[in-house]
């Protein structure tokens, strides 16, 4: 009983707390998907927006009121391939280099300082996955970048599959050549072919096991397997981190051969792919369309980034999501859309980039992504147009609670 | 040799042994802790047969004349220091290397009663301690109830299941390399517990932990690998210690939720303040913690966590009745009350004074260091003797 008391009472609190009401007014506002409001009005209570609209909007009697003339605020940003957010080491578990049932937010540390860097710099939520130095990592989540319990974080757990190709995967397990053979890392695979082959055989497994059991014994429980049929069976979307021509093509390859789902994330040499992409109807997470080369553990693929993949993935009508991924090069998530607009993109198509498009991927527009009533206060309110050089996030809210500036 | 130095020892104190355990012995002193809330100002205690039979006016008049007299005059007397946690620096030893899963080993088998370092332990007032599993392994075992400082010390019962999910759990050279693949190894092996597919001794361990019969420790010292252990004790209902958790400030919350305790590292200087203030602040958030980690620095961490704001009665909880209560012993230890072990230690002033020297320290009912009032003290510890250290 006391217990009980104890876990009701700071909710009541924070409930009295939360309950108050702020008005952002007089900024121009993209509310995400949704055409600009020149003069606008946001009205945020109990962590939620209670209203978007234009200076004609009703302000609630005793709200606080923020003056953001001259400013703009946008939807949070997501990031919807992120890399960081746990300690060196701990999103990739060398044991096996098939884990698909592994979770990255067991790995999640919410004082890393990448992910106090991001939120600083307008994103709020984060697409978490497993890291690239296995074949197939494991389980993805979408988290908040503030907070201090991963429960309570976390926006929707099991959101993806990583899928790696190229030769990260690869590149450190060895033949012996005078190493320890009882060593974990004297194994498959150590080629782009082994690569393929490992991904190949788990899926196979898995249908294998999936046809059988239909009518028979139920096989005993493997919960990799069972991750991987959820992937055939349509109910969880693969994420195959593919940069080059070949590794994309081959991505497509072997999600067609077993007739799952997949996004395909980085997907530097989209620009020679488009045909493909377009015909396969995949969405492409694009990585740091600012970098000129990839650098990091996969600069040795052979990708050939350019500068306008993304107007040329927009033109398509190829369905795109701009990120700051893997490549160490990446900018903050706001300048990587600003690179893409600069070089081609709709401005209001490299916003929807970063924020409405990546929720919808992932599953979360329900909650983020967007300013309507109903979601969760999570905002940013700029010094200039985002998409200017000189924007700066003059203030970053989850939830409607501010988060501390880190500038 | 070291078997040669504690058998010498012996034979000089055991016919003394024999007299104790005969005869009652009545311990006086200007003030006697019979735990940190009930405190005897020239105070009485009874012991007979290594265990305490009266407190204070209790202490019959008939038993009272019958009984060897011990008065340590203005010296304060204060219950023996519980250490729940230590591998004795021999981690090598409790760590099976090439597996990373070993819940039903016993750390009870690698115990040696001869060991050195435990005839130095009296010396800085620990008179029982838990000797667990290293945190090598992501499950290490079986930590056992140890009593320090005689000739040969005491092997006693089986206590905690240890987890680790620190950071020399994930090694690079055997599965699990990474925090998240430490995670799944746990709770994927209790679901197996859970839905009946693990059996044997390893699956008899993790039931009985999840069943609470028994303590669960778990190393844990960063934000991250604090949430993965608070996580699997709500998950499987585990009665949850957190041994190290020097950042544990992170998870305050959390921890008086679920009713977690924890084990301290030693406390220096040096540290971050927030590591310095933590024992202050479990205190005022009611979760139970007791001091750990270098067993001869432990009343310096005491002193250091009362500089940093901690009370001084429940620095001493911390190093006597807590731990206790942690390896569910505090019916027998960390206490002078009656029927508890007669372990104690004597300072010439309050322990948590590091000017305070230590004076003497009994292990059920037995002088085992320091010296007893007008007498000369018994020997010292045979590593000192022998100029080991």
């Amino acid at each position: 009983m006391s217990r009980l008391a104890s876990v009701l009472v700071p909710f009541a609190l924070g409930t009295a707390l939360a309950a108050q009401t702020t008005v952002f007014t007089g900024a121009r506002i993209l509310p995400g998907g949704a055409p600009p409001i020149a003069d606008g009005v946001l009205v945020v209570t109990g962590g939620r927006i209670a209203a978007v609209g234009d200076a004609a909007t009703p302000v609630p009697d005793g709200a606080a009121i923020v003056d953001c003339r001259g400013r703009t605020i946008t939807p949070g940003l997501i990031d919807a391939s992120f890399r960081g957010g746990a300690a060196a080491g701990d999103l990739n578990e060398q044991g096996d280099e098939v884990t698909p049932h592994l979770r990255a937010l067991d790995s999640l540390d919410p004082d890393d300082p990448a992910l106090a860097r991001a939120r600083a710099a307008g994103v709020t939520a984060v697409h978490l996955m497993p890291g690239t130095r296995n074949v197939i990592g494991g389980l993805g989540c979408v988290v908040k970048t503030a907070g201090t319990d991963p429960a309570a974080m976390l926006v929707k757990a099991d959101v993806s599959l990583r899928i790696v190709m190229g030769s990260e995967p690869s590149a450190e397990n060895r033949a012996i050549r005078g190493g320890r053979v009882d060593s974990i890392y004297y194994r498959r695979p150590t080629t782009r072919m082994g690569v393929v082959w490992e991904t190949r055989r788990a899926f196979h497994e898995a249908k294998q096991a999936l046809e059988l059991s239909l009518g028979a014994t139920p096989a005993p429980p493997d919960r990799g397997r069972e991750v991987l049929q959820r992937v055939l069976r349509g109910d969880l979307t693969a994420y195959t981190t593919a940069r080059s021509e070949q590794d994309i093509r081959t991505a497509l390859r072997i999600a067609a051969e077993f007739g799952y789902r997949t996004v395909i994330d980085e997907a530097q040499d989209a620009w020679v792919v488009a045909d493909e992409l377009l015909a396969a109807q995949v969405t492409v997470l694009l990585g740091a369309p600012s970098a000129a080369q990839v650098q990091g553990s996969a600069g040795r693929d052979g990708a050939d980034p350019r500068y306008a993949t993304a107007k040329l993935l927009a033109d398509r009508g190829i369905p795109f999501v701009i990120t700051t991924g893997t490549n160490t090069a990446a900018l903050e998530l706001v300048r990587e859309a600003m690179f893409a607009a600069r070089n081609g993109v709709a401005p209001a198509q490299a916003i929807d980039a970063v924020t409405i498009a990546p929720a919808r991927l992932l599953g979360i527009a329900d909650r983020t992504g967007s300013l309507a009533a109903g979601k969760d206060a999570d905002f940013v309110v700029w010094s200039h147009d985002p998409l200017d050089p000189a924007a700066v996030a003059e203030s970053v809210h989850i939830d409607g609670k501010p988060v501390p500036a880190s500038r | 040799m070291r078997r040669y130095l504690p058998l010498a020892l012996a034979a000089a104190v055991s016919p003394f042994c024999a007299r104790a355990a005969a005869q009652d012995v009545l311990l006086q002193a200007r003030r006697i802790v019979v735990a940190p809330d009930a405190v005897l100002d020239d105070g009485r205690v009874l012991l007979r047969q290594g265990k305490v039979a009266y407190v204070g006016t209790e202490v019959p008049a008939e038993a009272r004349a019958r009984a060897r007299r011990v008065d340590y005059g203005p010296a304060f007397v204060v219950p023996g220091f519980v250490l729940a946690q230590t591998t004795l620096g021999h981690d090598a030893d409790l760590a099976e290397r090439a597996l990373p899963f070993t819940p039903d080993l016993r750390a009870a088998e690698a115990a040696d009663p001869w060991q050195e370092d435990l005839l130095e332990l009296p010396r800085h007032g620990v008179t029982a301690l838990a000797l667990a599993p290293a945190s090598g392994n992501v499950a290490g075992g079986i930590a056992a109830l140890v009593k320090s400082g005689r000739e040969r010390a005491v092997v006693g019962d089986d206590l905690y299941l240890t987890l680790s999910l620190a950071r020399n759990a994930r090694q690079a050279e055997r599965p699990p390399t990474s925090l998240m693949g430490a995670v799944d190894l746990l709770r994927s092996a209790f679901d197996g517990v859970r839905t009946g597919i693990g059996q044997g001794p390893d699956a008899a361990v993790l039931r009985q932990a999840m069943q609470g019969t028994r303590g669960v420790f778990v190393y844990a010292d960063n934000f991250a690998e604090l949430n993965a252990a608070l996580d699997l004790g709500r998950d499987f209902g585990l009665r949850l210690v957190l041994v190290g958790a020097a950042h544990a400030e992170k998870v305050l919350p959390r921890l008086v939720q679920q009713q977690a305790a924890v084990v301290l590292g030693t406390l220096r200087p040096e540290l971050r303040r927030a590591e310095l203030e933590l024992p202050a602040r479990l205190a005022v958030a009611g979760v139970p913690f007791c001091f750990g980690g270098d067993p001869e620095l432990l009343r310096q961490s005491a002193a250091l966590a009362v500089q940093y704001g901690l009370d001084r009665r429940s620095a001493l909880q911390a190093l006597t009745r807590v731990p206790a209560a942690l390896l569910d012993r505090d019916g027998t230890l960390g206490a002078l009350r009656q029927g508890h072990a007669a372990d104690f230690v004597v300072f010439t002033g309050d322990p948590l004074d590091l000017s305070s020297a230590h004076v003497a320290t009994w292990v059920d009912g037995v002088l085992v260091a320091g010296s007893e009032p007008g007498a000369a003290p018994v020997a010292e510890p045979p590593a000192a003797a022998a100029g080991v250290r």
